[in-house]
């Protein structure tokens, strides 16, 4: 299979990049910072041009939504992992997470992208930063230097940068081989899986209006038994195959007609995978369940230690009784 | 009418490949996993793996899509989940810790080392 990107690019890129990163990684004495952004910007942006060119050659069209997302993503993620105050981090990983969710809303995963969102940059995130609030130590007497010296020196910066940007190496080379381009259009069982949800049919044909305000799909059961005998196509006359479904004229007394599926009638992304979800994979939900509980239940059994003792001085200095210095002095 | 995924974009995602995404995803895994040594603030350390979960979950969708299946992205709610609990566990742990010894730095625990 042909490579994408030629690999002694890819691996002058890759090496670049690390020595970008080393060079961004905090230090003591020397702020590299800048220049090491620089050179992380120009490997990734050098990397990212050559797949745009790579694909303008075999003519396809760039997709510029996905270089942007992608770079924004990457520089987001490189300042979490140097920036020293860990608030910052924090922020700049909600960043990562909203230009994640555009590469997926680029994948047409839009159930994802917003869940995404939701759970990540809403719940978790925020919980993070909570905890980096109550966690942080009162700045005593160095206002000058507010952040500890372990948040402001990296540890071991060298053999980590080199170990990871080996391991990028190998990937990267393997991904290389024989790659595909990402099909258009949803997923080929789609019309199979409309044909089980009977009232998304008929609500996309009521809002056509190609059904009559008294006309439904044929209800039950019985009625589809009552047409073809042994009820084959199952309980509602619809056909995935063709794109029909039979629909019954309550008015007239049991009249019935077919008629033919609105013809932009796709199941949605959100609709696929919550089908997915509750048909293939229910044991793993009941499964997700129960990590949530023992999560919950461990975060509450860890969290209660010592709580005695921290109400009984929070008490005390609420009162008033003793000021807090004379209460460290105490204790 | 605002149309994101089946009509409208797929002319517009006309020209990605797999190897895009993979490479996105297998960056920022690499960068989850630097910063998860590098740094020794035991938060910003479970950030950096939630780091890497998300780079996973990029691979997932990507693959998800080049496949034309939604087992992927199920998947992905999956390791949601996962990193919800993680994340949980991890900063009652945080809390516990910096009660005793009123510090965020991971070397301090050291000790714990069998």
């Amino acid at each position: 299979m042909e490579t994408v990107i030629s690999p002694i690019l890819l691996y002058a890129m890759v090496a670049l990049g690390g020595l970008g990163v080393l060079m961004a990684m905090p230090r003591d004495r020397v702020n590299l910072a800048l220049p090491g952004f620089a050179l992380g910007a120009i490997a990734g942006g050098v990397v990212l041009a050559a797949l745009g060119v790579r694909l303008a050659q075999t003519g396809l069209s760039v997709n510029l939504y996905f270089y942007i997302f992608s770079f924004i993503a990457l520089a987001a993620a490189l300042r979490v992992i140097t920036h020293p105050k860990p608030v910052y981090s924090a922020l700049y990983f909600i960043l990562t997470i909203l230009a994640t969710s555009g590469l997926f809303l680029i994948l047409s995963a839009e159930f994802m992208a917003f869940a995404l969102i939701i759970i990540y940059a809403g719940a978790i995130l925020i919980t993070y930063l909570f905890v980096i609030m109550l966690a942080t130590q009162a700045p005593v007497q160095q206002l000058s230097e507010a952040e500890p010296v372990y948040e402001r020196v990296a540890r071991e910066p060298v053999v980590a940068t080199l170990t990871g940007f080996i391991l990028l190496a190998v990937l990267t080379t393997e991904f290389g081989q024989g790659v595909g381009t990402l099909s258009s259009g949803g997923t080929p069982d789609s019309d199979r899986i409309l044909a089980q949800l009977p009232l998304r049919i008929e609500r996309a044909l009521h809002e056509e209006h190609l059904l009559g305000s008294g006309e439904g799909i044929l209800p039950n059961e019985a009625l589809a038994r009552s047409v073809n005998g042994d009820g084959s196509p199952g309980p509602y006359l619809i056909d995935p195959d063709a794109r029909t479904a039979v629909v019954q004229v309550q008015t007239e007394g049991g009249a019935r007609r077919t008629v033919a599926w609105p013809a932009d009638l796709e199941l949605t992304n959100t609709e696929s995978v919550g089908w997915e979800l509750i048909k293939e994979h229910p044991g793993a939900i009941e499964m997700a369940g129960v990590i949530l509980l023992m999560a919950m239940l461990g975060a509450v059994v860890l969290a209660r230690k010592q709580m005695q003792i921290d109400e009984d001085a929070k008490r005390d200095q609420a009162l008033g009784m003793n000021p807090p210095a004379a209460n460290g002095e105490g204790a | 009418m605002l149309v994101l995924a089946q009509s409208g974009f797929p002319e517009v995602m006309g020209g990605l490949t797999l190897y895009h995404y993979l490479m996105v995803s297998a960056v920022m895994f690499c960068l989850g996993l630097i910063g998860f040594v590098t740094r020794r603030n035991l938060i910003v350390m479970f950030l950096c793996t939630e780091m890497m979960f998300q780079a996973s979950g990029i691979a997932l969708v990507a693959f998800s899509r080049f496949y034309l299946e939604t087992t992927g992205q199920v998947f992905v709610i999956f390791v949601l989940t996962v990193a919800a609990a993680e994340a949980a566990m991890a900063l009652a742990l945080v809390v516990l810790l910096f009660r005793r010894h009123e510090t965020l730095d991971g070397s301090v625990w050291s000790v714990l080392k069998g």
